[in-house]
This record gives structure tokens, sequence and C-alpha cells, in this order.
């Protein structure tokens, strides 16, 4: 969906309380944005209003022209999936039944061979009749992940979602999210693992998000790199 | 195999069915039977047939049934597998309730009154209706789940000291009246109960299965769920609703008997019958109507009250089965074994 837009307008997000700024933004489909910021300075936040879960103070978020604050439950997350840092451990439910009702949610007919071809991309096809109770976290995470992939038709929101994986299994999703990004998938990534994504060499804007009193949130529309960005989180530190 | 499940089930059903309607200490021939089953042969015969045993049966398995879906919902929207039908309260309203009318009548200088059944009845009502409409005021104002059941064991415990305040003020005939209903019975319903529990039943499977996915979305966390599109207020307000109606009404005839709804979602994991609800949702129906209908069948045969055949059969056999399986049922377990 290379054709979908996610325009921000004069956004001010609800967390953190000293805010992070007026936000204004497009994200085109096909693109990979990067969220940094310190703990507790509203990247959550920013990842649940653009998902439609939050309500902003002020502004508004398109979605190929849609509010998401105004759009169906139903209709969003058939456009849009949000993936969070904790997997879920206590369903009862199996890996593959997760994926059925990844495919429901995004309002495709249940398709066996798409399910599996899923499965398969996203390495997680030999687990597929275990229940998510019995994976590991990083294992659940990869779920998860090809859970969002499967569900929605043009944009991936995640909220830290590596933070249980090892070095090989980071390395490995990041060079997924640049395959998803390729395929006309739009991925928004809130993340501290500056040196996964910049291996993965994808990150062409990267959006730091801070209080007004520390500069406020910047915009870079450039190739990521570690080490500024570094320089920028410890630069109020 | 999900199919050879419920056919399992139903063939069961059948069987302790067929077994409560032609056994009894009524000495009765089949001849004398089959004859008052189409209407005809000795009165005495068709009254015990129509009027205490069929509708006997039938309330015991609508409200076996509507317990354990009371219950699967309960678990699922708590996500706690201790939950039940009485972790909302409305049992411990219809509770006070019931005692209000019974026992506070006492208080009232109506001792010499003997205790109808209807004033009962709309005792339990009224109560269960009470707590429902409460928390259906507070609902939107807890932030987790876990206020949500708090609030359910603080109506616990309101009520269960006013039921015993009432108590120690009650007569002894009226308190005798109160302690028998609190045992539990499926013998005081009658066809309109019967009518009643299968119309609040039959929109809430309707509901149930409609749902499913979107309760098993539930499942894998309230913010995960949002962002599969469920509209988690919505479904909320239903799920909460279908529980706490199914609950209230079958207490207010047959008295609180919870522990079903508790241990029906359990015996069907633990049968290896997990996950997702479209699989759990007949095979709960079909054990909790059969979990029913055998303990009314103990109670019959035994003389012994239904709250206690129940936790004496239900309670050993799902800490077996749990201690065996933990508590997310056979398949689970299998699975972290691998």
């Amino acid at each position: 969906m290379r054709d979908a837009i996610l325009d921000i307008q004069d956004l001010e997000l609800r967390h953190p309380s000293e805010g992070v700024g007026t936000l204004n933004l497009k994200i085109k489909g096909g693109e990979g944005l990067v969220v940094l910021g310190r703990n507790g300075s509203g990247k959550s936040t920013l990842l649940k209003t653009m998902a439609g879960l939050v309500r902003p103070v002020k502004g508004r978020i398109l979605l190929s022209g849609q509010d998401v604050g105004t759009m169906s439950p139903r209709d969003r997350a058939r456009d849009l999936a949000l993936v969070f840092s904790t997997p879920p451990h206590d369903t009862p439910l199996t890996v593959r039944d997760v994926l059925e009702l990844a495919l429901d949610a995004g309002g495709s007919a249940f398709d066996d061979d798409a399910l599996g071809a899923a499965m398969e991309r996203g390495r997680i096809a030999s687990w597929a009749d275990m229940p998510m109770g019995a994976l590991s976290d990083g294992m659940a995470q990869r779920v998860m992940m090809v859970r969002a992939f499967v569900q929605a038709r043009s944009w991936i929101l995640m909220d830290e979602p590596t933070a249980f994986l090892d070095i090989v299994a980071r390395r490995e999703f990041m060079d997924d999210v640049g395959r998803w990004c390729e395929e006309g998938k739009s991925v928004v990534l809130a993340t501290h693992d500056l040196e996964a994504v910049e291996q993965a060499g994808w990150a062409h804007r990267w959006l730091l998000v801070r209080p007004p009193a520390q500069g406020g949130s910047i915009l870079m529309d450039r190739q990521f790199n570690a080490e500024e960005a570094r320089g920028l989180l410890l630069s109020h530190a | 195999m999900r199919r050879q499940n419920s056919l399992w089930l139903i063939g069961l059903l059948l069987v302790l069915f067929l077994a409560g309607l032609l056994t009894g200490p009524a000495g009765l021939s089949w001849a004398e039977q089959g004859a008052a089953l189409v209407g005809q042969g000795d009165e005495l015969a068709r009254t015990i047939l129509w009027r205490l045993r069929l509708p006997r049966l039938c309330m015991a398995a609508l409200s076996g049934a509507a317990l354990g879906l009371s219950g699967l919902l309960m678990q699922t929207y708590f996500r706690n597998a201790l939950a039940g039908p009485s972790v909302l309260g409305v049992s411990s309203g219809a509770t006070l309730g019931v005692a209000l009318v019974a026992l506070g009548g006492v208080a009232l200088g109506t001792a010499g009154e003997s205790l109808g059944l209807a004033p009962q009845v709309l005792g339990a009502l009224m109560g269960s209706g009470t707590v429902m409409v409460l928390l259906g005021l507070v609902t939107g104002r807890f932030r987790s789940r876990t206020a949500l059941l708090i609030f359910g064991l603080m109506v616990g415990y309101l009520t269960g000291a006013l039921v015993t305040v009432l108590q120690a003020e009650a007569e002894a005939g009226a308190l005798q009246a109160f302690v028998h209903w609190g045992m539990g019975s499926f013998s005081h319903g009658g066809w309109l109960a019967c009518a009643l529990v299968l119309l609040a039943l039959l929109p809430a499977v309707i509901w149930a299965a409609r749902e499913a996915s979107r309760l098993d979305m539930w499942t894998l966390g309230m913010l995960t769920a949002r962002s599969m599109g469920v509209n988690d207020r919505r479904l909320t307000w239903s799920a909460l609703g279908t529980s706490g109606a199914l609950a209230g009404l079958v207490t207010a005839w047959c008295g609180p008997i919870a522990f079903l709804g508790l241990a029906t979602p359990h015996l069907v994991r633990a049968a290896g019958v997990n996950g997702r609800h479209r699989r759990m949702l007949w095979p709960v129906l079909l054990t909790g109507a059969n979990l029913a209908l055998f303990a009314d069948g103990v109670v019959r045969w035994m003389g012994i009250p239904l709250n206690a055949v129940l936790s004496l059969v239900g309670a050993p056999v799902v800490l077996m089965l749990i201690m065996r399986w933990g508590p997310f049922g056979k398949t689970h377990s299998q699975a972290q074994l691998r």
C-alpha cells in the first residue's frame, strides 16, 4: 500500500505531562520511521495515539485521509497493527490460532496456504501447533510480529519489540522490517536498539521524542546513525 | 475430534436425561411412564413426569449450560482460571435479596407467614438485578479488571454481613427455609423458569458464537485485542451483562450453585478442548448440562443437597485435573513438556 499516507497534524500527546511539543509529520507507504527517546519520553503514547488507542490532547492523525480517532476499531485494525514490548503468555491460543485471528482482524477470509506461507516467512512454521504459553518471550514476540504483518494492510507500529530478543534474533528482526518496507508496508519502530537499526540500514527517517524544555522533538530526514542518535539522547542527560 | 467430543457429550446428556426421567421413588412401571409421557394413563403418573421430573431435568440441563457459559466468559474476561459466575457479586446480590424477603419479613413481624417461592424468586431477581445495575455504573470507572474482581469480592462481603445480621434476628422456620434455598436445587423451577432461562441462554449462545473470535483476541491482552479491532467497551458490557444475567436467573430459582460455572470450563480444558472459544462453546454448554444432570441424579438418589454434591464430586476432580495438567488443560501441558 505505497499510496497510504499517515499524516500527523499539530499533534500534542496526553503523556508525558511535560509534553513532547507539537508534532507534524507525514509518513509514506513503504517507509520505516524509527522513534527514539528516553524512558517515559512519550514514545509508547505516540504509538498508541497513532493507533487510535489513546486520544491526543490536540491535533489529529490521518490515515489515507481518514482520522484514526473516528475510524471504527475494525476498519482501523485492517490498516494498522500495533505490537507491544511484552508478548502474551497466559493465553490458551496456539500460534496458528493467533494467526487465524490476525487474518480475521485484517478482514481477510481464512486461507490455509497464505497462513502457511506467512509462518514460513516469519520462521515460525515449526511452532504452529504450540500454545503461546509454551514459547519463550523471544519466540512469542516473533509470533506477534508475524501476527501484525498478516493483519495490517499498510501500517505496523512496534513499541520496543526487540526487548526480549537475543542478538541474532534482533538482527533477523531488523532485516525482516527492511523486507516489509520493500513490500510496501510502513513500519514505525520505537526502540533503544540503536546498533541493530543502523546495521539493518532501512531507516532513512528518525524521530527523537523529548520535552520542549530539552529542545523538543526533532525529525531527522537522513540515514540513521547510531552515534549521532546516541549523542542527541545524551545531550540532555 | 471436536465433533466426536460433542457427540459423546450429547449421548451422555441423553442417557442422564432419560435415567432421570424414568427413575424415581414413585415406583412407576415402564408402561405407566410410557403412557404418561404421551399424555395418557394414570393422572398421578402424568403429574410426576410432566410437572415434577421433566421441568426439574430441563431446569438442571439449562442451568448447567448457562452457568458453564457464564463461567467461561468470566474466566476469559478476567484472564483468571479462578473466575466463575459468582465473581461479579451477582449471586451474592441474589442471596441478599432472598434473605431480605425470607428473613427480613421475620424482622418486620411476619414470622407466621410461610415462605412462598414467588417472593423468594422476586427477591433473588431484585438482588441480582441491583448488583448488575451497580456493575454497570462502576465498570467504566475501573481502570483494571482486578478492580472489578475486588468489587465483586466486596459486594460478597457486604451482602454476607447483611445476611448474617438478618440471620441473627431471624425466626427458626424462616432461617431453615433460607438455609435450604442456599443448598441449591433444580426442583423449584417449573416450566416458567425453564422458559425464562432458555430465553436468556439462546441469545447468549448466539452472541458468544458470533463474538468467539473477539473473545479469543481478549486472551492476547486488552491493548493487543484493541489493536486487532476489538471494541473493548462494548465487548466488556456484553460479556458482563450476559454472564451476570445468566448467573442471576439461575440463582433466582436454583440458589447459589456457582461452583458449576467455575468447574465446567476446567473439565472441558482438561479433556483437551482448549484455545478458541468456538471450539470450547458447545463442549462447555454440554458439559455444564451433563454435570448438572449428574449432580441432580445424585441428589435424588442419596438425598443430600445439590451444592454439597457438586463440591464433593467437583472439587476433587478439578483439583486432580489441575494438578495433573495445569490450569490451561491437557494440550497446553503436553506442549510445555515438548
